[in-house]
C-alpha cells in the first residue's frame, strides 16, 4: 500500500486544503463562523486561513444562528460565495427558519432567476460524551427540503473534491462533517479537483450484498466488509455522498445483481435515508431474495453515559451479524 | 430647507405617492368577481409616503429587503407594474414567473427582495451589505419592516451584526400600530420600534407627520451619512393602512380598529395633503402636465 510519491492528508487537512484552493479559485469566497478564526480552528479545519487572507475572508461572529444564516444567504444573494461553519449541527436547529423559508426556495420561487450559492459547514455525531444536544446527525431532516443539496463526504479524498464542488456550486449545500472522520487517513491529490454532486460512488464491488451507506457509516460498513470477504460474503458497497438529490440507477443495477439489500446509516431509522431509498427500492418492483434490511440508530436520544453509548451507536459486528442473516437460505 | 426641493423631486413624490395607490386600487377594483388573481395580498393603501420619498434616493444597485406589504416599496426601487400584475395573475411573465404572488414578490433586475415570514428579509439586507463592501461597492441595502416583524428575535441578532461589522444599512420601520388585527399595545412594553434600536449604538429618527418634503430632507440627510459612515441608520415612519390586513376585502367590520382612529388617518391621507399643498402653489398644475 505504502508508496512514497502518494501524498497522505487527514479529513481536516483535505478541508482546509479544499478552502484554502477555493479561496485561490474564487475571490468571492469566504468563511464565517462562531470562533472560527481561533483557537479550535474547527477540528484544525481553518488553521492558518486568517493568517493568509485576512480578517474580510474569515471572521468570528457573535452566538447568531439565525442572523449568521440570512447573512450568508444575503452575501450569495450579491455573489459572494459564503461558507458558514457551526461546530455541532445541532445549533442549526436555531436556523430552521432561515433554510425552510429563505434558502431551500430562494432559487424556486425565483423562476430561477437567483441563485444561492452558499455552504454551511456543520459537524454532526459522536465524540465521547457530547449526549443529546451535542450529537446528533440531522442529515434527514434536511434532505427532506427541496432546493439543497445534503452532502456527507466518507474519507479525505471525497471531502476535498466534494467541499470544492460544493463551494462552486450555485445551489445552497449543507456540508456535514461526522466527527470520527477528521483523524482519517487517505492518499489526496494535491490540485484542486470536484467530484459530481449527484453520483453516487460503488466502494466496494462484490456479488452476494448491497450496502448503501454515507459519511462516517462507510467506512463501518468497510470494516464489516473486510470480515465479510473472510467468510467468501461479496458486497457491492456504495457510499451515497449526496443524500438528498443522488442518481439511484447505481443503486438499482446493484441489488438487480445481488438481490440483498442493507442500509447503514448513522442516525434514527425513522423517517430517514434508508426509508428512503427502501420506499424507492419497493417502488421500482425490483425483487429481492430477502425483506431489505438497516442498521441505524435507536429512536431515541444519543446518551451521555459511556455505557450507554456503546449500547447506542452500532460497529462493524453489527453490520457482519446482518449481513450474515441475510445470506441465510 | 424644504423649499429648495426641486420641481423634478415634488414631481417625482407626486407621482409615486398617485401610482402606489391608483395600482392597488385597481386591483382592489379588478379583483373581483373575475378572481383570476389568485393570491393572498396585502396591500399597502394609506402607507405611500415612505416608498414614494425613498425612490428619489435609490439606484439599481442599492437593493430593498421589504417584509410582505411590499407592493409600494417594489414600484419605488422601479419596478414593472406589468410584471407585477402578471405575477398576481400567476403567469411565467410576472416577476417571478407566477411562482410567488404578492407575498413574496421579488426581481432582480431591479434588486428587489420580499418575504412573509416576517423578518429574515431584513437580516438578509445585511449580509447584502456586506457584500456591497466586499466587492468596493458604494451602494448600500435597504431592509423594510413593520412593527410586528420587529418583535422577532433575529431582527436583534441582525441590528448587533450590522452595527458591530459597520454595514451600510438602512433600516426602515413603517408601524402601523397592527400586527393583523392585534394592536401594539398588546404586544409591547414601548410601542416605539426605535426604543429596541437605540441600545445597537445605531442612530435612529423617527417621523410622525405626512410630509413629504420633510421627509425627503431627513432621508437625504440619513443616506448619504450612512454611505460616508458605512454605518447602519435606523428610521422609523408612523403610518396606518386603510386596507383590510390582507385584502381585497375591507376587515373593520371585525371592530379590531376604533372609528375616530380610521377617520383621523384618513384626514392625514399623505397623497390628499400632498395634492392640496401643490395645488395651493399651483405648482399641480405644471404636475399634471408633466405625469
Amino acid at each position: 500500500m505504502k508508496n512514497k510519491t502518494q501524498r497522505i492528508l487527514t479529513f481536516a487537512q483535505s478541508i482546509k486544503e479544499a478552502q484554502m484552493q477555493a479561496f485561490k479559485l474564487d475571490k468571492n469566497v469566504f468563511i464565517f463562523g462562531q470562533a472560527v478564526d481561533k483557537t479550535g480552528h474547527v477540528f484544525h479545519t481553518t488553521e492558518g486561513i486568517l493568517k493568509k487572507y485576512g480578517k474580510k475572508r474569515i471572521f468570528d461572529t457573535p452566538n447568531s444562528e439565525q442572523a449568521e444564516t440570512m447573512f450568508a444567504a444575503g452575501a450569495a444573494n450579491y455573489g459572494l460565495r459564503p461558507i458558514l461553519i457551526h461546530h455541532r449541527v445541532d445549533f442549526m436547529a436555531y436556523s430552521f427558519d432561515q433554510l425552510i423559508n429563505w434558502i431551500s426556495l430562494w432559487s424556486f420561487k425565483s423562476s430561477g432567476k437567483s441563485s444561492m450559492p452558499l455552504v454551511i459547514r456543520a459537524i454532526i455525531g459522536r465524540g465521547w460524551g457530547q449526549g443529546p444536544q451535542h450529537a446528533k446527525t440531522l442529515h434527514s431532516m434536511f434532505s427532506y427540503l427541496p432546493g439543497l443539496k445534503v452532502i456527507m463526504p466518507s474519507s479525505p479524498s471525497e471531502a476535498k473534491g466534494l467541499l470544492l464542488s460544493s463551494i462552486m456550486s450555485n445551489d445552497p449545500v449543507i456540508f456535514l462533517e461526522y466527527r470520527a472522520l477528521y483523524n482519517t487517513k487517505e492518499h489526496v491529490p494535491e490540485r484542486p479537483y470536484f467530484i459530481d454532486l449527484n453520483e453516487p460512488r460503488k466502494r466496494l464491488s462484490g456479488k452476494d450484498i448491497t450496502i448503501v451507506s454515507m459519511g462516517a457509516s462507510v467506512l463501518t460498513s468497510i470494516q464489516a466488509v473486510e470480515i465479510l470477504n473472510k467468510k467468501s460474503i461479496g458486497v457491492d458497497l456504495i457510499d451515497l455522498r449526496n443524500i438528498s438529490s443522488f442518481n439511484i440507477s447505481k443503486i438499482f443495477s446493484s441489488i438487480r445483481k445481488t438481490k440483498r439489500l442493507l442500509i447503514v446509516e448513522d442516525g434514527w431509522s425513522s423517517g430517514s435515508i434508508s426509508s428512503e431509498i427502501i420506499t424507492r427500492v419497493m417502488e421500482s418492483g425490483i425483487k429481492l431474495r430477502k425483506p431489505p434490511q438497516r442498521v441505524c440508530w435507536p429512536n431515541s436520544h444519543v446518551p451521555m453515559s459511556s455505557q450507554l453509548e456503546k449500547d447506542f451507536y452500532f460497529d462493524s459486528k453489527d453490520i457482519f451479524k446482518v449481513c450474515v442473516k441475510l445470506m441465510k437460505a | 430647507m424644504t423649499k429648495n426641493l426641486k420641481y423634478k423631486n415634488k414631481i417625482k413624490i407626486y407621482y409615486y405617492l398617485k401610482l402606489i395607490r391608483e395600482t392597488q386600487n385597481q386591483i382592489i377594483e379588478r379583483y373581483h368577481p373575475a378572481d383570476k388573481m389568485r393570491c393572498p395580498m396585502h396591500f399597502c393603501t394609506g402607507q405611500e409616503l415612505m416608498p414614494s420619498v425613498l425612490n428619489q434616493f435609490l439606484k439599481k444597485d442599492d437593493a430593498i429587503y421589504s417584509h410582505h406589504r411590499s407592493h409600494g416599496f417594489y414600484l419605488a426601487k422601479g419596478g414593472s407594474v406589468k410584471k407585477m400584475i402578471a405575477e398576481f395573475y400567476g403567469k411565467n411573465t410576472g416577476t417571478n414567473g407566477g411562482l410567488a404572488g404578492s407575498q413574496e414578490l421579488s426581481d432582480t433586475n431591479v434588486n428587489f427582495y420580499s418575504g412573509t415570514i416576517l423578518s429574515g428579509a431584513l437580516s438578509m439586507a445585511v449580509g447584502d451589505a456586506y457584500a456591497k463592501i466586499y466587492k468596493n461597492k458604494k451602494s448600500i441595502s435597504v431592509a423594510v419592516i413593520g412593527d410586528g416583524g420587529m418583535e422577532e428575535g433575529i431582527v436583534y441578532e441582525s441590528l448587533n451584526l450590522a452595527s458591530k461589522m459597520k454595514l451600510p444599512v438602512l433600516f426602515i420601520c413603517e408601524n402601523n400600530s397592527y400586527s393583523t388585527h392585534t394592536h401594539l399595545r398588546e404586544r409591547v412594553i414601548n410601542p416605539k420600534a426605535y426604543s429596541k434600536v437605540i441600545p445597537f449604538d445605531i442612530k435612529c429618527s423617527y417621523v410622525n407627520h405626512q410630509n413629504p418634503e420633510k421627509l425627503y430632507v431627513k432621508l437625504d440627510k440619513i443616506i448619504k451619512e450612512i454611505k460616508k459612515t458605512k454605518k447602519p441608520q435606523f428610521i422609523e415612519i408612523q403610518t396606518y393602512r386603510f386596507n383590510g390586513h390582507v385584502g381585497p376585502e375591507g376587515d373593520d367590520h371585525f371592530n379590531y380598529r376604533p372609528k375616530n382612529e380610521i377617520e383621523n388617518w384618513k384626514r392625514k391621507d399623505p397623497l390628499i395633503l400632498y395634492k392640496k399643498s401643490l395645488s395651493k402653489k399651483l405648482e399641480i398644475l405644471k404636475i399634471l402636465i408633466l405625469v
